[in-house]
């Protein structure tokens, strides 16, 4: 458990009476998520006599949720329990980047341009990064995935953006 | 038996069929080459090879390689699938437990302990013994099927929709179980991923539900996308956090042996003994059975050891059991192909495809019908998993080194991997930004001390669940008695019930598992 | 040994991709095919459509001169494939085996459609057929069908019918013979065929209809029973099934035909050689012989144009209509 109590550093702007932040936060998205649930599910049809609507077993899961998130917000201001531990920017905002880039750029561009730039944002994500030995091996897996996937696996992917084939 | 033993000498010889190869520039001389085996051999390698990308699990992998087996000879494609199909388990197991991605449902578990396995440097024992356990269930499953194939078949047809419905309450209560730390969190985690699976269409009328019109999320969400969200990036973010460092340095400075050691197979054993069994039975049902055998198996190990405790936090019985179990349900979900014909899931159903494609029709009487290809199935399965420990046992040492490569080059290529992985399975850029987007979920669940494991197995029961449950009422005409009238459906419930409370009161004590958390910091 | 794009995973992309450097060079004056034709089959390989698709394709592609490749884009009942194939480059490099169900009864079924059978495709050639069986679990009390339409008519209410999924060819036969029959029974879905099969062998489901070649073994072998074949005449694979018509049915027609589209635009002449190509391989021995061993209803000749297909689907567009809309 990398979370134990204590790691991180306590700077909590919930009130005293919530004594374990992590869960209390936690389950007010868990009870958030049943409401968007219940919501997005209420077009849906009901019971039809005997038999399940469509709707039926997504609002039951959403209600049993919407229960269970109360719960732990319950035990998140009667029991002491650790703070959020913080979050950290760096690695989530490069590495969501880098996937977000392939998922745009596949199509387009290409699966050379793509795995390699896509490599280098994802590389962005940590100061430890060493530039000259990034992009030798971003390069390196770059070929390689340009034989394994269309030669070794027979995947009919798109290797030089669209502009360059005509 | 006599028939057994002749049935089984009909398979092997069909399997080790020898092919006089004479090419020209011997001269007239001929080499005997046994195709079949060669077959196998090159199956389970690139069944291996694909399998262990992350994001394509079997039924992709098995999809993905069926269309190079249309050219051979029935026996020999139907030979090489098989090999496909074990090397493509085994090379799932080995993503879970190198780089904490299970590629399905069956490896979620093995990715608990192996994983940790593989931050504490023992990688190589965690790997060989998934082999071995592997190897063994297989043997063990190999002879089941020849001895009792078709009398075990009445149990696949004594299971509908109402024991189904049990079996799946069952498996949830495995999901909670195999959580390591609070119960009720482990629940709410189950339950959100039974919300998560009712995306896509309703069973009964097609409604689309909670789609939001995406078409890409017309069939619901895909099992690789949300696991390869959870764990694979959820993973790589939350290392990439300073408070991680200390787990990524801890896989490249001490990596012990590559071999379990004594002490490890002692404890394995009875892990994968066990395992076995249970595999073998939960394989046979059709339609869900062998998704619920490696939990199963992890349950019960957690359940009878006498250092619980351990389990989440890299035990080698952890990896053992699901393992077998795993490769045991493989096999024995073959028994409901062999003698009733029909195919119990979705890989089968490709097996049944390309055995049309051949001119084969399976059905009941494909045993009598066609006995050289049953028994060859049969055989070849043995052969099959003998393949997988001889290839996977070198590759060992291959794998582990690989983790000593630096985490600051090992991520982006996993990220560029997993991206190219869940691309190709549907060519939907979609499925990619939504395993993104998931990876911040379960960046997020780790922070506030949720598990994703229960969640992924929610995922992954909850339509099963479901449409059992639906299908029962439907029958039974909306009467809910159907599972507790229905002897079969009873006794799995009761079970799920005591279970229940085994998991219940511990917490209600004392809080069991947070006190060994403390006393380990 | 084909390996490239025969996956599961095809990509359109790759398709036009590859479109763009072909006429990006100016030899469109060669006669078609001069490259790879990309043939999208909406289910997953070897399914029924999918063994009647590379049966075909396989021949046609010895007459076309180039490599015929399969891609399987599974999703949504065939919707996904064909939505993706209606919007294609109409140049005949990318055809699509549709089915009954893809290009007729999703009408009905699928408000939201993508395309319309009729308005987004040309039609091209009607391949083979497989008719749709009414079955039985083996003991259920009827002796034939007569007395199987009067027994779910007295029990109504205490019947169950099984079907593969809404969309399923045996979801959408079951419709039509119960709005022949006017009667609502409960009807139990299962996800897929295999589940549905093994349902009705165990007996916890009474009735079903499904395509002949699923249904085949199981018959033989005893595990279930059949009460006729929704077609003009009996199939070979089972001379002893009588067809609806003599069974005292005859409005009960149905068969899960498989047909080639093409995107709407694609020139006349293409159309024409991807039809003769396919007229072709009907004609060949070896291809009807495996064509027969699944089952499968090969069209007569004067029903293999593409004008015939076209009435085809409109007349099967018609047809569903009205059975599966009350039913949304």
């Amino acid at each position: 458990m990398s979370n134990a109590p204590g790691h991180a550093p306590v700077k909590s702007i919930m009130p005293k009476w919530v004594r374990a932040p992590q869960d209390f936060i936690g389950g007010l998205a868990l009870v958030a998520l049943a409401l968007f649930a219940l919501w997005a599910s209420s077009d849906l049809q009901g019971m039809r006599g005997f038999s399940f609507g469509a709707g039926t077993a997504p609002r039951m899961f959403a209600f049993l949720l919407l229960g269970l998130g109360l719960a732990v917000m319950v035990v998140g201001v009667t029991s002491d329990g650790p703070h959020v531990s913080t979050y950290h920017w760096r690695g989530p905002l490069f590495v969501s980047a880098a996937i977000l880039f392939f998922a745009f750029m596949i199509r387009p561009m290409g699966l050379i341009f793509t795995a390699f730039a896509s490599f280098m944002i994802a590389a962005m994500g940590t100061p430890e990064t060493k530039w000259k030995e990034t992009v030798i091996v971003a390069v390196c897996l770059t070929a390689f995935c340009a034989l394994l996937f269309p030669y070794a696996l027979g995947l009919p992917l798109q290797m030089v953006p669209k502009f360059m084939i005509r | 038996m006599g028939d057994v033993l002749s049935n089984l000498a009909l398979g092997f010889g069909v399997v080790f069929n020898f092919v006089q190869w004479a090419p020209p520039f011997l001269g007239g001389m001929s080499i005997p080459i046994p195709v079949n085996i060669l077959l196998c051999l090159i199956g389970a390698l690139v069944g291996t090879l694909v399998g262990v990308l992350p994001g394509i699990g079997t039924i992709a992998t098995v999809a993905m390689l069926l269309p190079i087996t249309f050219g051979l000879p029935p026996v020999g494609a139907l030979i090489m699938l098989a090999g496909i199909y074990y090397g493509a388990q085994y090379g799932g197991s080995t993503t879970s437990i190198l780089v904490n991605i299970p590629g399905e449902a069956g490896s979620v578990v093995t990715a608990l302990d192996g994983f940790q396995m593989a931050k504490q440097g023992r990688a190589g024992p965690a790997l060989a013994i998934a082999a071995i356990g592997s190897f063994f269930a297989g043997c063990v499953a190999t002879v089941l099927i020849a001895l009792l194939g078709a009398p075990l078949t009445k149990i696949a047809l004594a299971f509908g929709p109402a024991e189904y419905f049990s079996l799946m309450v069952l498996g949830l209560i495995f999901a909670v179980v195999l959580a390591k730390g609070s119960v009720l969190k482990a629940i709410a985690m189950i339950v959100l991923g039974l919300l998560l699976s009712m995306v896509g269409s309703d069973i009964e009328t097609g409604a689309s539900r909670m789609a939001f019109n995406i078409p890409e999320l017309a069939d619901g969400l895909g099992f690789a996308t949300v696991a390869m969200g959870l764990f694979g990036f959820a993973e790589i973010i939350r290392n990439l956090d300073t408070g991680g460092e200390s787990d990524r340095q801890l896989v490249q400075q001490k990596v012990t042996g590559l071999m379990p050691t004594k002490d490890d197979l002692k404890a394995a054993a009875p892990a994968v003994g066990r395992g076995t069994v249970l595999g073998s039975i939960l394989g046979i049902l059709p339609g869900g059975g062998a998704v619920i055998a490696s939990f199963a198996a992890y349950t019960l190990e957690k359940k009878v050891s006498r250092t619980p405790q351990r389990f989440g936090r890299g035990a080698i019985e952890g990896v053992a059991a699901p393992e077998s179990a795993n490769n045991a349900a493989a096999q024995t979900s073959f028994i409901p192909l062999l003698t009733l014909g029909i195919p119990p899931n979705a890989v089968m159903a490709l097996m049944v495809g390309a055995m049309t494609i051949h001119g084969i029709v399976p059905g009941p009487q494909v045993m009598q019908k066609q006995p050289e290809l049953v028994w060859g199935m049969i055989a070849s399965m043995w052969v099959g998993n003998l393949m997988l420990l001889v290839i996977n046992l070198p590759l060992v040492g291959i794998w582990v080194r690989l983790l000593r490569v630096p985490y600051r080059l090992m991520f982006p290529s996993i990220v560029v991997f997993c991206s190219i992985g869940i691309y190709s399975v549907n060519n939907a850029p979609v499925d990619v930004i939504l395993a993104g987007v998931f990876g911040l979920v379960g960046y997020w669940l780790i922070k506030h001390d949720f598990e994703p494991a229960p969640l992924l197995l929610g995922m992954v029961l909850g339509p099963l669940m479901e449409e059992n449950l639906r299908r029962a009422l439907l029958i039974s005409r909306g009467d809910w008695s159907v599972f507790l009238t229905r002897p079969l459906s009873a006794v799995l419930l009761a079970i799920a019930a005591f279970l229940l409370v085994l998991a219940v009161l511990p917490t209600l004590r004392a809080k069991r598992d947070e006190v060994f958390v403390e006393s380990e910091n | 040994m084909n390996w490239s794009g025969r996956s599961l995973a095809g990509g359109c992309f790759a398709v036009i991709a590859a479109l763009g450097a072909w006429s990006g060079q100016g030899h469109a004056q060669q006669a078609y095919p001069t490259r790879n034709i990309t043939m999208i089959v909406p289910f997953a390989a070897g399914g029924p459509t999918d063994v009647i698709a590379r049966i075909v394709t396989g021949h046609m592609a010895q007459t076309l001169g180039q490599t015929i490749i399969i891609e399987n884009v599974v999703g949504a009942g065939g919707t996904t494939a064909s939505a993706r194939a209606a919007r294609a480059t109409p140049d005949g490099y990318t055809l699509i085996t549709g089915h009954m169900g893809t290009h007729a009864a999703s009408v009905p079924l699928y408000p939201n459609l993508a395309y319309h059978p009729e308005k987004s495709f040309e039609p091209v050639a009607l391949l083979a057929g497989t008719p749709i069986l009414i079955l039985a679990r083996k003991d259920f009390p009827a002796k034939d069908l007569k007395e199987f339409i009067a027994y779910v008519k007295a029990n109504e209410s205490k019947v169950n019918a099984a079907h593969a999924g809404v969309g399923s060819v045996s979801h959408v036969s079951c419709q039509l013979l119960e709005s022949i029959l006017k009667i609502k029974p409960v009807s139990v879905p299962f996800n897929g065929t295999g589940p549905a099969m093994n349902a009705l062998v165990a007996g916890q489901v009474d009735y079903m209809c499904d395509q002949i070649v699923n249904a085949v073994p199981q018959i033989n072998g005893g595990t279930i029973k059949a009460y006729a074949v929704a077609t003009p005449e009996r199939n070979p694979s089972l001379p002893d099934v009588p067809t609806t018509k003599e069974a005292g049915l005859p409005e009960f027609q149905a068969q899960a035909w498989n047909a080639i589209f093409a995107p709407k635009g694609t020139p006349k002449e293409i159309i024409e050689k991807v039809n003769a190509a396919a007229a072709k391989a009907l004609n060949d021995e070896n291809v009807k012989k495996r064509l027969l061993e699944l089952g499968s209803v090969i069209p007569a000749p004067a029903d293999r144009t593409p004008e015939a297909l076209g009435t085809l689907v409109k007349s099967e567009v018609a047809k569903w209509t009205p059975v599966l809309k009350p039913a949304n």
